[in-house]
């Protein structure tokens, strides 16, 4: 890593390129700085998270639910598991310009857009969770005369929940792919404007600043998304980084 | 079930084309003028070359960044001092939006096609990466000693032990990259670009050509899904072996 920015550095500093094109790191690290004491870059950030959190909600929220329905009713998942699986390789990207014809160009756009991306990895791994619950437990839950509703809270929420986070660990980065992408092609706020907007006004340096405040983001996020895990789900460790 | 499923969806696109008989806004059509729509396209060659251009861009990009992605994913996955010095680095950055590295690049690469590649390379690297590195690693122990023990050498061990064993993880992490690549591919073309489905949907909004916008957008998502049909067609005939999940 140390030997990168090194690299960089040097790059930046021998003058064979243009410090358009590779801004010293110094330079950045001052844009980087003057960015999280201003007010105002700081209220983009807060509309690209707000727009990311926003649509990941929704669709954690909407998502669960489908995907433990499908898991534990084989007629929900016979209608919707060809629909799911059919239309996951497709870039649900390409439905932005509808959307914005639909919800119009602020922030609902965007967000239906980040719910719809962040849907399929909850649902899909919602549903593998829920259709895996090992089926002694739910005997033995029967057996001992749980209702269906303490069955649902007792064994199948607690079985599905790892895999409920796994499927969160995935849309959490998608979320923040989203947001960035759509704030890029169109919008007048956000994180991915400022990228495209200081890149039209020739400033790298400030560019680079946003990108690295969007690495940080994304990284904490994902780091947040760890430690609720860990948190609630204490009787699983997490052995592996990607699960 | 088959025949449920059927009717389900029959019943969805009947509900639409309901609907808009009601009297949709000018910006949804419905089914059978989409389809219309889509069938003068293919007669037409402005939508081959659009699509040329965009498979172009992803399908290098996908080679490019799967092929590194697995062969690093597969040293840091064997050799501890690459681990150590490299797979930190991925890890950080595994969960930044790679497109935001876009207007660099093409500050680095210049403004046409070599500085889309790359980014759709760079996205694609990840997933291939991390699958083949846990695959490396969820190789059982037991195979390579035995292997050891039989007196395979190190050459032989990586072809006939570890490679089998990561295959099946490294084809899942192509899967996810190959649908990456499209969503890539897609917003490179959307933010600038003079060809391709991303800037034929961005010409269509801009001139409120609906039926235009319907077809680089269906013709965007039958790729994705042939895209992901070879890339599981693959899988099923190089690893025949392997029990395949539903």
């Amino acid at each position: 890593m140390a030997m990168v920015l090194v690299i960089w550095e040097a790059a930046a500093r021998s003058g064979l390129w243009s410090r358009l094109l590779f801004p010293s790191l110094g330079s950045v690290a001052y844009e980087f700085g003057r960015f999280v004491t201003n007010p105002e870059s700081l209220h983009e950030a807060w509309v690209s998270l707000y727009r990311a959190l926003g649509g990941f909600a929704l669709a954690a929220i909407v998502g669960i639910f489908v995907g433990m329905l499908m898991g534990r009713s084989k007629l929900v998942a016979g209608l919707l598991d060809p629909l799911f699986s059919g239309t996951y390789a497709v870039p649900k990207l390409a439905l932005f310009p509808i959307f914005i014809f639909v919800f119009g160009i602020g922030s609902l756009s965007k967000v239906a857009l980040v719910f719809l991306e962040c849907l399929y990895p909850i649902v899909i791994m919602s549903y593998h969770g829920a259709r895996s619950v090992n089926r002694l437990l739910l005997w033995s839950a029967q057996n001992m005369g749980a209702t269906r509703l303490e069955t649902l809270c007792r064994v199948v929420i607690p079985a599905t929940a790892p895999f409920v986070f796994a499927g969160f660990r995935v849309a959490v980065p998608v979320a923040m792919i989203v947001v960035v992408i759509t704030e890029m092609v169109s919008s007048a706020d956000g994180l991915g404007y400022l990228v495209v907007y200081s890149l039209s006004s020739l400033r790298t340096d400030r560019m680079l600043a946003v990108v690295v405040a969007i690495a940080l983001l994304g990284y904490l996020l994902d780091k947040a998304v760890v430690l609720a895990r860990d948190r609630l789900i204490y009787w699983e460790k997490l052995d592996t980084y990607y699960v | 079930m088959g025949l449920a499923r059927a009717g389900f969806f029959l019943s969805l696109l009947a509900l639409w084309q309901l609907l808009s008989l009601r009297g949709l806004p000018a910006y949804v059509l419905s089914p059978l003028e989409i389809a219309r729509d889509f069938g003068e396209a293919l007669g037409s060659a402005e939508l081959y070359e659009h699509a040329a251009a965009s498979l172009g861009r992803s399908l290098p990009g996908f080679a490019i960044g799967s092929f590194f992605g697995a062969l690093l994913g597969l040293a840091a996955g064997m050799a501890r001092w690459f681990d150590r010095l490299f797979s930190p680095a991925v890890f950080i950055t595994y969960p930044v939006p790679k497109i935001v590295m876009l207007p660099i690049f093409m500050l680095w690469f210049g403004i046409g096609d070599l500085s889309k590649v790359l980014i759709i390379a760079l996205a694609c690297f990840y997933p291939v990466f991390i699958n083949a590195y846990y695959g490396v690693k969820a190789t059982p122990a037991i195979l390579v000693w035995s292997a050891l023990n039989m007196g395979a050498g190190h050459g032989t061990i990586f072809r006939r032990v570890v490679l089998p064993s990561a295959a099946p993880m490294i084809f899942a992490g192509m899967r996810v990259s190959l649908a990456l690549s499209f969503i890539v591919m897609f917003a490179a073309e959307m933010i600038n670009a003079r060809s391709g489905l991303g800037h034929l949907i961005r010409v269509a909004e801009n001139s409120l050509r609906f039926d235009l916008m319907y077809v680089s957008l269906l013709a965007v998502a039958v790729l994705g899904y042939a895209g992901d049909r070879l890339v599981r067609f693959a899988q099923r005939r190089l690893l025949a072996w392997q029990e395949q999940p539903a």
